[in-house]
């Protein structure tokens, strides 16, 4: 499955990225992610409870950060397993500067199985979707400091 | 009394069925029964590097758990053999209980794990650590043989199981195309089923040490079939060493012919932990593990000449046969197919060439028509696309070729040009029939008044032939079929005159108990109350090929009437020794013997007491009245029928509204109308499911993207019109009841109609030339709009 999009947020790209690069705020900011512990430099082991469609599940497993550049790029691996299935996905993200603000720009691809690609694949699009989006709303307000 | 036969009595099964009282496998609980539960393979194709189940060994409650290495040796058999057309033998790799070395579909078997309470083997599976390394995986049967494509099985080359041809050469065939007025060319997916019976597979095994027995408790359409498959080629055991029993099995439509894997474990497990242990599949479990149907691709062209006249029919398919081969798997695509080319013409050349590949999907097999649904689609979906584009009636096509009427006696059968001889046939005559009802002539003008309004209406057909009551044992053995399909029949009549009938035929929805004893009763002339059908179990019945191809009544029928025969000409011999007559002097009505001309006469339970209490008695003659007998038939039988759908379609959303179903099916004789018309009703309702609904698909990494009734739709009541049914009889020339068999006909012929009215709907619109099942309402916007 093809994940991509772009998100744009009031902000500088460096402020952007120093946000991005804190688990702290990760973990305050990612829908459904209850820890976020450090394994190694750009290594986590994330835990998160998610519901898509008609499955839901408890995800334990990796997210590692690499090939950054510039602070504007980076790859995000993720490996989490579930009794649901299990979720492998590479994607690519670059920090785009505009004139005011900064466009998150993000492109890979997503594999299930299991449970969730036998039942969620359907509608998995769109819950992906709709958590970006969430996510992107939650890290405009806090670097922009508004609503919590 | 002596008139049950043609009459629609109520199915006295149905009592229990309705009132949840029916006896499922899932019902029967065993004392220390254990339970299984299977740790499944994620992925369409992967190397398993190691599996750990300590931790699963250690979960409380967990009595014990298996990996491939523990039973490797133990594999599941094809039943039907095919040859290469350079006469190698087909390619059939090893097909283990649990996963060995490699996972070559999502939901095989890796780790079975067996507990005192289901949930804690449940809980133990999700402990076991399987270390997979994901392999590319192919699911498409035309990719599948392309160069480069994943090797399913390491050892066979571009995953082809075996290439297949059938009927004229192919130079014939390919020079009459080439040479033809109009040729009419499709190229289609024939898309993969699930069969989603009602009642889940389940399994229960309870090995005997003080006896050093098995009891198999499964849900099968074929006990004793299970029995000699698990025995003699996957276990190693002697056959009286193991019982089959099959009590109320809820649905199988082909899904429940095959020997799977899980049934041979839980046996083989039952020894090895000395106690009973019952597996039954979840819904998931059946989605991705109970065999699929049908998933061909096609390229299928029709030759004809100026008048009309079909010159040749010439296909080529690639098969998917999934990731190992299924019990019948091999016979779907071939023998089971090819040999319906003919269809209801004359059509003088004929090839079918078919490649049947190995694939990371689920194995495929026989699923309500088993080849002909396949078959029957190409044919009847040529025929109204040829009309269409010949500008031709699609009725009139189809009066110009039909092949005339023959009874089979006074006529000869029809030869085929695909290997079989058709026993009798009136195709005109179902035609007329589905045409009056339907109101041809004033539908055509309706339509014309409704395309002006703007609305959508079409019309399809289908005179669809099929074969059935599988099969002469010699034929099939000549063909590759490592089995025999007689049947076998014992009839006991008990002192009193009551009687029991053990038949190798298995009901699982057929009614057998009520039809069986219609003619039972009809024959020996005596109250149907008095007559019990007995299947199912391997201790009770002597020996049974099962249920399935139609067959039922067709041969396991035809063996009971063999026992009744012999049973009348027994007690003959006793009537005549009471009556002081001659045995040539009597004649059997009504349930007696009387000396022909007087009003001297014996009642049938006199003559079995008599049989029973011989003291008065012919001299010489055995005591009983008890009578076994096996059935081979000469040929299959051949119904044939005409559908005919007539569909509106919503011009701005493509949403396809069936608004009649008219089906005039010629079965042969008929025992009972009521169930005949049942399973007319439920076979339309899943050929209309495969045209409009229905569809397994799997994405490209190999997972099942519809594994639940989310995903895949099945049709529903409010999906149909109420279907109109009528019947024309010609009777089979070649088994004593005159039957065809009735059980698949409404599958095989109702999908090609709806398919075909959905493009008489709108291919007026222009450039729309086909389009693929099933035929959803996107894809109809999409040929409409594009």
């Amino acid at each position: 499955m093809i994940i991509k999009g772009k998100y744009p947020i009031d902000a500088s790209a460096q402020n952007v990225w120093n946000h991005l690069m804190d688990p702290e705020v990760l973990k305050r900011i990612t829908p459904g992610i209850s820890d976020l512990q450090p394994l190694d430099k750009d290594k986590y082991l994330a835990i998160s409870k998610i519901k898509i469609g008609p499955v839901s599940g408890s995800f334990e497993g990796e997210l590692e950060l690499k090939d950054i550049k510039d602070e504007t790029h980076a790859t995000i691996v993720i490996n989490q397993k579930s009794k649901i299935g299990n979720v492998s996905a590479e994607i690519k993200m670059q920090l785009n500067k505009l004139e005011n603000t900064t466009e998150i720009e993000y492109k890979g691809e997503a594999k299930l199985t299991g449970k969730l690609a036998m039942m969620g694949q359907r509608i998995i699009g769109g819950v992906v979707s709709s958590l970006s989006k969430q996510f992107f709303k939650t890290l405009n307000n806090e670097i922009n400091n508004t609503i919590r | 009394m002596s008139n049950y036969i043609g009459q629609s009595i109520k199915r006295r099964e149905d009592d229990r069925f309705i009132t949840g009282k029916g006896k499922y496998t899932d019902d029967i609980v065993l004392p220390k029964m254990t339970h299984l539960a299977f740790v499944r393979s994620p992925y369409a194709h992967a190397k398993i590097n190691s599996i750990d189940t300590k931790a699963a060994l250690s979960h409380p409650g967990v009595v014990a758990v298996y990996t491939g290495e523990d039973c490797g040796n133990f594999g599941v058999p094809c039943g039907w053999q095919v040859n290469f057309k350079n006469g190698d033998t087909m390619k059939e790799p090893p097909h283990p209980l649990l996963a060995v070395g490699k996972a070559k579909h999502v939901g095989e078997n890796v780790v079975a794990v067996i507990a005192e309470t289901l949930q804690a083997a449940r809980d133990a599976a999700e402990l076991v650590e399987v270390d997979y390394e994901e392999l590319p995986a192919v699911t498409n049967p035309n990719a599948a043989v392309q160069p480069g494509a994943p090797q399913v099985h390491d050892d066979i080359p571009n995953n082809v199981v075996f290439d297949f041809a059938l009927g004229n050469p192919k130079e014939e065939v390919d020079a009459a195309i080439d040479g033809a007025s109009h040729v009419t060319k499709l190229n289609f997916k024939n898309q993969r089923l699930a069969p989603n019976a009602i009642e889940p597979r389940s399994y229960i095994a309870d090995y005997d040490v003080t006896v050093d027995k098995y009891t198999l408790y499964t849900s099968t359409q074929n006990p004793h079939l299970i029995r000699l498959l698990m025995c003699a080629f996957v276990l190693g055991l002697p056959e009286h060493k193991v019982r089959v029993i099959s009590h109320d099995v809820g649905g199988g439509f082909g899904s429940k012919i095959y020997h799977y894997s899980e049934e041979a474990l839980v046996t083989w497990a039952s020894k090895q932990i000395g106690r009973p242990i019952k597996w039954t599949s979840d819904r998931s479990e059946a989605f991705l593990t109970d065999a699929h149907g049908r998933d061909y691709v096609t390229t299928a062209e029709m030759g004809f000449d100026n008048n009309g006249k079909i010159v040749a029919f010439r296909v080529h398919s690639e098969a998917n046969l999934g990731a190992y081969l299924s019990t019948f798997s091999t016979a779907c695509p071939t023998y089971l197919h090819a040999t319906l080319a003919q269809g209801c013409y004359t059509t003088p050349l004929i090839n079918i060439d078919v490649t049947a590949t190995f694939t990371n999907t689920n194995p495929v097999d026989a699923y309500r028509g088993a080849g002909r649904p396949e078959m029957t689609y190409m044919i009847e979906h040529l025929m109204d696309t040829a009309a269409l584009e010949m500008q031709i009636d699609p009725v009139e096509l189809r009066k110009t070729n039909f092949i005339p009427a023959f009874d089979g006696v006074s006529q000869p059968g029809y030869q085929t040009q695909v290997a079989l001889q058709y026993d009798s046939g009136n195709y005109h005559a179902t035609l007329d029939r589905a045409l009056e009802m339907v109101g041809y002539d004033q539908f055509r003008k309706d339509q014309e008044e409704s395309r002006k309004n703007g609305k959508l209406l079409g019309i399809g057909f289908s005179t669809y032939i099929e074969a059935c009551g599988i099969a002469p044992s010699a034929v099939v053995g000549s063909l590759g079929a490592r089995a025999g399909l007689y049947e076998s029949a014992h009839v006991r009549v008990q002192p009193t005159g009551s009687v029991s009938v053990f038949t190798g035929s298995h009901s699982h929805g057929q009614g057998h108990e009520t039809s069986y004893a219609q003619f039972v009763a009809d024959t020996l002339g005596i109250p149907m109350e008095n007559v019990d059908i007995i299947h199912g179990d391997t201790n009770e019945v002597a020996f049974g090929m099962g249920t399935y191809g139609s067959r039922s009544l067709a041969v396991g029928g035809s063996a009971i009437m063999k026992s009744l025969d012999k049973i009348l000409e027994k007690g003959a011999k006793i009537a005549a020794h009471k009556l002081e007559a001659a045995v040539e002097d009597l004649e059997y009505a009504e349930g007696k013997w009387t000396v022909k001309g007087t009003d001297k006469s014996i009642a049938f339970g006199d003559v079995s007491l008599t049989a029973y209490v011989p003291h008065d008695y012919p001299e010489g003659l055995e005591p009983g009245l008890d009578f076994s007998s096996f059935y081979d038939p000469t040929n299959f039988t051949y119904p044939f029928g005409t559908h005919i759908a007539i569909v509106e379609i919503d011009k701005d959303t493509g949403k396809v509204t069936l608004k009649r179903f008219i089906a005039c099916d010629d079965v042969g004789n008929v025992i009972n109308p009521m169930i005949v018309e049942g399973q007319i009703h439920g076979g339309v309702a899943q050929g209309v499911g495969q045209a409009l609904l229905e569809g397994v698909d799997y994405d490209e990494n190999g997972q099942m993207i519809t594994g639940s009734f989310m995903d895949y739709a099945m049709p529903r009541a409010d999906d149909f019109p109420f279907f109109e049914t009528d019947r024309k009889v010609t009777p089979c020339p070649h088994n004593p009841l005159g039957v065809k068999g009735a059980g698949e006909a409404g599958a095989i012929g109702s999908t090609p109609a709806v398919a075909n009215a959905v493009m008489d709907a709108i291919s007026h619109l222009g450039g729309v030339k086909d389009i693929q099942m099933p035929i959803t309402s996107e894809r109809v916007w999409e040929a409409m709009n594009s």
